[in-house]
């Protein structure tokens, strides 16, 4: 029953998603149309992977650009993942100033565009402690989405039953082996599901990084569309480079999440 | 007795702030109690007389306004140290098993004694796997908690908190979230343990665990420890009304 439930719907979303496609495309067919457009799909593979003068494959443009979006986001990251937990930790401790100062960083970060803290980190503190504008990048993305990294671990800390502390506690463990050991490792498994969200939006956020002169994989597009005028083709191709990217991460901790289940 | 006890609770206070701010809620009030090695102390009283309170008071779980409570002669204090002190020899068993998740059997089991009793890991082993067949569950070691039944759960947190070889032993309510034959698997356990000698502290309403297995009573109403008598005299000639009127509803 259950199976051809699940197919039965799995078919229904399948002719949604095709008529959305469709309508897109008519919508981009007949804009296109009504401007002139010169589709010219087949120069678009050559800014991902071309051949040098002696026939070597080269990477082009867009895929060196892809590079770099990916190297940021990895970094950013696993440095936004650190700065929310020591942000939640902070906030939940008992010390007023830990709690002050990760109150002022929360508020400062979640009241602020990004793009406005980019420019910040970019044209203010960076020249001040002369760092490229590729630590900037990192340090603006990493603290931005941090903010809300934090957010999402401290829910899930506080979601772990009193119970749990309260027998590690009487066990005679400490603090910290009790976050290590009990309410982390529980809390992390809760909030798989909403930090792939805020790594998405990472993602779909460093686009912004080409603001200050970073060549990632906007940029590229940018500079390859102001030189060709190829730009529905390049647009697409960018967006569907992201969309790719962005989806496989959710797929893959979705599969995580299934393998690693110890309460079912 | 004229060893020193163990636990000495002396003039123990204990509010909770209210829902109103004046309205203070007294959870224990001016307790005094001396317990020796060896005894199974039984806390009775109806629902809200702080007998939980007074349990988690003992092991720095909440802490106390007034007073004083010594625990194999370290003072329970403002000392963070000592409270860690001695939770490493008070071991506790709550109503609600509150074994840990995501870990085996073996991993809650051996989780504190690595940790905090620094054993290696061929000991922890031993420990454990000894402890398990304590409690009568040899075959679950890396089963996790919730593959067991409740029963099993209780019985495997007796096991953790056996583990660190505690001094004393605290149970609140240790079979109240049980089935009726649950109950008895874990009873017995405990039961077995008062035979072995442990010091105990139980907060229960199972008559029949006082009688057979209890050294005293201590009945609770109001947060004050109205009657503290051995186990005989309190059953067979309650002093109070209360502990009269108790004592007919849960017999
Ligand atoms: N965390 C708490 N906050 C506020 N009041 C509490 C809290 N814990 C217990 N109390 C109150 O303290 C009194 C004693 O509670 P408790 O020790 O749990 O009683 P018992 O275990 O005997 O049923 C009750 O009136 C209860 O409502
Ligand atoms: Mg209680």
């Amino acid at each position: 029953m259950i199976m051809i439930f699940v197919r039965k719907t799995t078919i229904i979303d399948s002719i949604k998603y095709l008529l959305f496609l469709g309508v897109i495309i008519t919508i981009i067919t007949l804009s296109s149309a009504n401007m002139n457009y010169n589709w010219q799909w087949y120069r678009v593979p050559g800014y991902i992977i071309s051949r040098s003068a002696d026939g070597a494959l080269i990477p082009g443009r867009l895929l060196t650009g892809l590079a770099l979006t990916v190297k940021i986001s990895v970094i950013s990251l696993v440095l936004a993942f650190f700065i929310g937990m020591i942000t939640a930790l902070f906030r939940l401790s008992s010390s007023f100033t830990a709690k002050l100062v990760a109150r002022i960083y929360l508020e400062l970060i979640r009241n602020t565009p990004l793009l406005i803290q980019l420019f910040v980190i970019y044209f203010v503190i960076s020249p001040v402690f002369n760092i490229n504008p590729f630590i900037s990048a990192v340090l603006a993305l990493s603290l931005f989405e941090g903010a809300y990294a934090s957010e999402i671990i401290r829910g899930g800390i506080t979601a772990i039953p009193k119970g749990q502390w309260e027998s590690a506690y009487s066990l005679g463990l400490n603090t910290i082996d009790t976050y290590r050991f009990i309410v982390l490792p529980q809390t992390l498994k809760q909030v798989l599901p909403p930090l792939t969200g805020q790594a998405v939006s990472l993602i779909k956020d460093s686009a912004l990084v080409s603001t200050i002169a970073i060549f990632d994989l906007t940029m590229a597009g940018q500079s390859i569309i102001s030189e060709t005028f190829l730009t529905f083709e390049i647009w697409f191709t960018v967006a569907l480079i992201y969309l790719v990217m962005t989806v496989s991460i959710s797929a893959f901790v979705h599969r995580l999440e299934k393998r690693s289940r110890y309460d079912q | 007795m004229t060893s020193k006890p163990i636990i000495s609770i002396t003039d123990l206070n204990k509010t909770f702030p209210g829902s109103n701010k004046d309205l203070e809620v007294i959870a224990v009030k001016d307790v005094t109690v001396d317990i020796y090695q060896g005894e199974v102390v039984v806390v009775i009283g109806p629902s809200g007389a702080g007998k939980s309170t007074l349990l988690r008071c003992l092991n720095g779980l909440e802490d106390f306004d007034s007073g004083s409570i010594i625990i194999d002669n370290i003072p329970l204090n403002h000392h963070h140290k000592n409270r860690l002190e001695i939770r490493k020899e008070v071991g506790m068993v709550f109503q609600s098993f509150n074994l840990f998740p995501h870990m085996t059997v073996r991993e809650n089991i051996s989780l504190a004694v690595r940790r905090v009793r620094k054993k290696s890991l061929a000991e922890c082993e031993t420990i454990t796997v000894d402890l398990l067949e304590k409690v009568g569950i040899t075959d679950k070691i890396d089963s996790y908690p919730s593959q067991l039944s409740g029963g099993q759960q209780q019985r495997v947190a007796i096991a953790r908190s056996l583990a660190m070889n505690p001094k004393v032993m605290l149970f609140d309510e240790a079979t109240s979230a049980l089935d009726p034959v649950m109950i008895s698997e874990v009873l017995d356990v405990m039961k077995n343990l008062a035979k072995d000698g442990m010091t105990m502290v139980v907060v229960t309403h199972e008559m029949g665990f006082a009688r057979e297995a209890g050294s005293r009573i201590l009945f609770m109403d109001n947060g004050e420890i109205v009657e503290d008598r051995k186990v005989e005299d309190f059953f067979l000639d309650p002093n109070e009304d209360r502990s009269k009127a108790f004592l007919s509803k849960v017999i």
